[in-house]
């Protein structure tokens, strides 16, 4: 009796010391990290239930207190909990927020911590470079996302063809044959906004700015960008375009559902979202090859940590953390594609259309990544929408937008 | 008898406009898997599904939110009726020096749009401690709709006959007890109006409490609503079905404050008698 | 000497009490928060670290009035006040009169059109913007076309102010119930004495409405106007969600717009200085109308 409670004791000992042995090696790094995030529900459950599990194992010490925000009004939310100094730690936010909250100087620099340049290889360099701003790292990228070209089945065999098109001008050719019946389209780009107009944009040969994103002027109303422009609106003078790019109904998952839409470029939300039903009715593909080449947009979200974070080590440990392979991994089962290239090489168990998807980023673009990047894009959407309700023609449009983005860059 | 067909006639057209965007509400929250708002709309549902409504009231500590929103806009209400009722009642019936310019000033705080008042609302609200608590949210709800809700009470005070209150003075009786004793109690249907409208904004109000509550276990019912609407799509039928829930409570409150307070007799007993 | 400075601020003492909770609560949330607002439009303001990076002077005023936008969304605002007010007062107290004889039914009518007031304005707009689909098939359109009224099918938020007459048609229709229910409290405040002897007198409905209701009614008119009149320049939700500006910002509301200019680029000096001149400009207006408001208050004084 007294030898084996002896026993037990031992072994409980020797247990906590090899413990604690463990993680003697590095300084155990200890807090509490406050983590700002917008998963949806389902993504949220696999966080908490999956990631975070995983991570106290490795972590006791750090505490994760995850709040999931609405979407809408984010923004305000940043400002009031920074100024009254109850920010979270570490905040998971669009791409194209980092160098926007970086401008304003409240996010830390990711750079200046040691472990980044180990990591920095590893990462896609346009998933990178969204944390950029003026010469330093303001955060890490988490997940990525772009659009594809997702066919409807029923309308594809309608046009008897069982595979999606391969090039633009074959799509074309389909999307004329749809317009004889006059609620049915050909291609549906969303809206007039960057998001939804870039790929068409792009996959014609357009160009916003140069490489270096510095200048609009030569680029966005170049030859190849105005003929680019051009061909879209002419597409839809002829009836090629469904009412979804002006916002009108039916929307794009409704005019894939109701068999209104040959194709729509979507992200693998649409997919995710709407289930089984969505994969069982389409096909998916790389954006068709136009004289620009099959480009798409890059989405997706990085963390970032506020610099009045009092938990800087731990924080840093989280970000880390949800780079690895393991988490990385697991957070592509709901469709998010993994920034690193070690994680997406090493993808199993995931949806067939993550494929596409993965192929696609080889060639995607990212938006202008700039802290006026909100303006840019007003700017866009404005001059685009102005050519497609006739007032203003392309070239005057372009070249108004290039003067007008030209002093944003600056 | 033609005159009460007419009367009806109006009512029924405007009953039909005002609950057909409502029909199709209840149908949306009705049909299952509603990632797609049903187009063209419905407006009779389909099936009698009820599986959005019980999703809502499983999700997002859906109920814990809703009794949390139930006790702020209770506490708001009566507070907010408490501290404007006083200074409405002292704008009606005191003469003071600057009374009419500092009610100016009263009204001329409505007119400036405050987008950005949160800002050094919450920066008070933290250097106080207030943060994450309830006080904190219940002080910003009625501290910043005093100017709003003083000038609200002002034009019904104003309307009450001054005799009443002249007997009561010549009687002895002090301010406080003219206003406990006399005013508010002439005053219940202008406060039972008072209260449905306040509480209906508490009940409704979403980016406030987003920004005084930190913690997810306070948080209030429209910001579990809010989550409904997610970055890349929106489930109609869940967010259609827990904002009729959330209508629920709303209802039960006007139905008791208009049966109990604005009912027949305003005046008219105390007036003549 | 103490006695007679007490004498000569007894009103003032007396008033405290009741005066002071609010007053204070005033210069908190609402002084001070205008005081800052004044104070930032004067830079280029970080509110993150809540300094100026450059003091600018009167350039975000100067800005104000050469910015297009401003005043495509000013004018959106001022047609708002214009469209709005008169119908929702006008139905609000029609309801109201019927309402307060008491025909049977009229409780459930009274709840009945107080719920589109205590439903979210998120989620009426979202309906309305459905409701309003362009095509055939969106419900308006469908009506309208089976009515007759029309012949094609209106694509309702592609245009200026196709879009815009939904923006007030919502309006309305949200705003009559609370039009219906401050007109009934009112409504219930006259004495039921002058309908009497206006029977005596075989005076009909209308003019009984239109010589004792409507003049006795004076002061909750005002008081109505009022709230709708800084009601409509605090117009947001709805166009955010409905239009969000589309097409192409014409549809902005000046709150709607300045949520943009502070949000989007973090230009907050420049959006407080938009709100300091909307104030200001309503200020004036409500100046203007205040010796009605004054007028009105002291003929319900009995």
């Amino acid at each position: 009796m007294t030898l084996k409670k002896l026993l037990v004791g031992l072994f409980s000992l020797l247990l906590v010391a090899g413990l604690a042995g463990c993680k003697a090696d590095p300084k155990p790094v200890s807090g509490k990290v406050l983590f700002w995030h917008t998963y949806s529900e389902g993504e949220e459950a696999l966080f908490l239930e999956e990631v975070v599990p995983l991570f106290n194992e490795a972590y006791p010490e750090i505490e994760i207190e995850s709040v999931r925000m609405p979407y809408d009004g984010l923004k305000q939310q940043v400002i009031t909990a920074y100024t009254g100094n109850v920010a979270p730690d570490v905040m998971r936010m669009d791409i194209v927020w980092v160098p926007e909250f970086a401008k304003q100087g409240i996010l830390e620099e990711v750079s200046a911590f040691d472990e980044f340049s180990d990591l920095k290889d590893n990462f896609f360099a346009g998933s990178l470079s969204t944390n950029f701003y003026n010469g330093k790292y303001y955060g890490l990228p988490l997940n990525t996302n772009t659009k594809v070209a997702v066919y409807s089945k029923a309308v594809l065999a309608e046009l008897g063809m069982t595979e999606a098109p391969a090039t633009w001008d074959e799509m074309i050719a389909l999307a004329r044959t749809l317009k004889a019946s006059d609620d049915r389209w050909g291609l549906t780009p969303q809206g007039f906004g960057p998001w939804g107009f870039l790929p068409y944009f792009w996959t014609l040969g357009g160009k916003v700015t140069d490489d270096e994103y510095s200048v609009a002027t030569g680029y966005l109303n170049s030859a190849d960008s105005i003929a680019a422009v051009q061909q879209l609106y002419d597409y839809y003078k002829e009836g090629l375009i469904g009412p979804a790019m002006f916002g009108e109904q039916p929307d794009a998952w409704g005019g894939m559902a109701g068999g209104n839409y040959l194709w729509i470029d979507d992200g693998p939300w649409y997919f995710s979202i709407i289930g089984q039903t969505a994969i069982d009715s389409t096909i998916v593909s790389t954006i068709p090859e136009g004289k620009g080449g099959s480009v798409s947009v890059v989405g997706g979200e990085d963390l970032v940590m506020f610099n009045k974070s009092e938990n800087k080590d731990a924080s840093w440990t989280f970000m880390q953390f949800m780079m690895t392979d393991e988490v990385q991994k697991i957070m592509a089962k709901t469709g998010m594609i993994p920034v690193t290239q070690s994680a997406a090489d090493s993808l199993t168990d995931v949806p067939a259309y993550v494929a596409t998807y993965i192929e696609q980023l080889k060639t995607a673009q990212p938006r202008t990544p700039s802290a006026s990047w909100g303006s840019i894009e007003q700017v866009l959407s404005l001059a685009i929408e102005s050519v497609f309700r006739d007032e203003k023609t392309v070239t005057e449009a372009l070249n108004d937008a290039a003067t007008e983005i030209d002093a944003l860059l600056k | 008898m033609i005159r009460k067909i007419l009367m009806y006639l109006v009512l029924i057209l405007f009953a039909i406009s005002t609950a057909l965007p409502f029909m199709y509400m209840i149908a949306t929250a009705m049909t299952p898997d509603s990632y797609i708002m049903p187009y063209p709309p419905i407006l009779i549902p389909a099936t009698l599904y009820l599986g959005n409504f019980i999703a809502a009231l499983a999700s997002n500590n859906f109920l814990k939110y809703f009794m949390n929103s139930v006790f702020v806009s209770t506490v708001s209400t009566i507070a907010a009726m408490v501290v404007s009722s006083m200074s409405a009642y002292a704008f009606a019936r005191f003469n003071f020096r600057f009374k009419e310019q500092l009610f100016r000033l009263y009204l001329f705080s409505l007119m400036i749009p405050g987008l950005l008042n949160i800002v050094p609302q919450f920066l008070f609200i933290n250097s106080i401690g207030l943060v994450d608590s309830y006080a904190g949210l219940i002080l910003l709800y009625v501290g910043a709709g005093i100017a709003y809700n003083t000038f609200f009470l002002r034009g019904f005070f104003q309307s009450i006959p001054r005799e009443i209150e002249d007997s009561a003075i010549i009687d002895g009786a002090g301010r406080f007890t003219i206003f406990t004793r006399i005013i508010l109690p002439l005053s219940k249907p202008a406060l039972g109006t008072f209260a449905i409208f306040a509480f209906t904004g508490f009940w409704d109000e979403f980016s406030s409490a987003l920004t005084i509550l930190k913690s997810v276990d306070m948080r209030t019912l429209p910001i579990a609503i809010q989550l409904f609407r997610q970055q890349h799509g929106t489930d109609w039928g869940l967010i259609f079905a827990a904002t009729l829930i959330a209508l629920v409570p709303i209802i039960i409150f006007f139905v008791v404050f208009q049966k109990r307070f604005i009912k027949g007799d305003f005046l008219s007993g105390s007036v003549k008698g | 000497m103490k006695k007679s400075l007490k004498y000569k601020y007894r009103n003032e003492l007396e008033v405290l009490p009741f005066l002071l909770p609010g007053f204070i609560l005033l210069l908190i949330f609402i002084f001070y928060p205008i005081a800052k607002n004044f104070y930032m439009s004067l830079s280029d303001y970080n509110i993150f670290l809540d300094k100026m990076n450059t003091f600018t002077g009167i350039d975000n005023y100067i800005r104000v009035f050469k910015d297009k936008m401003f005043w495509d969304a000013f004018i959106n605002t001022a047609a708002y006040a214009a469209v709005t007010i008169l119908p929702q007062m006008a139905i609000g107290l029609i309801l109201a009169i019927i309402i307060n004889t008491k025909i049977k039914g009229s409780f459930l009518f009274r709840i009945l059109f107080y719920i589109p007031v205590i439903t979210s304005w998120l989620i009426v707009s979202l309906i309305f913007r459905y409701l309003f689909e362009s095509g055939d098939a969106g419900l308006i359109n469908y009506l309208l076309l089976k009515a007759n009224l029309i012949q094609t099918s209106i694509s309702w938020f592609s245009n200026r102010w196709t879009a815009n007459a939904v923006i007030w048609i919502l309006a309305v229709w949200k705003g009559i119930g609370w039009n219906m229910v401050v007109f009934l409290a009112g409504l219930q405040g006259i004495d039921r004495s002058y309908y009497e002897a206006a029977d005596i007198d075989g005076a009909n409905i209308i003019q009984k409405v239109r010589f004792i209701t409507i003049p006795l009614l004076k002061p909750v008119t005002f008081f109505i106007m009022t709230n709708l009149l800084v009601g409509s320049f605090n117009v947001f939700t709805q166009v955010y969600v409905m239009t969000n500006g589309a097409p192409m910002g014409r549809t902005q509301v000046l709150l709607s717009y300045m949520y943009k200019v502070a949000f989007t680029d973090f230009q907050i000096g420049y959006s407080s200085a938009l709100s300091v001149v909307v104030g200001v400009f309503i200020f004036i207006l409500a100046m203007g109308q205040q010796k009605f408001l004054n007028m009105g208050y002291k003929e319900g004084q009995l």
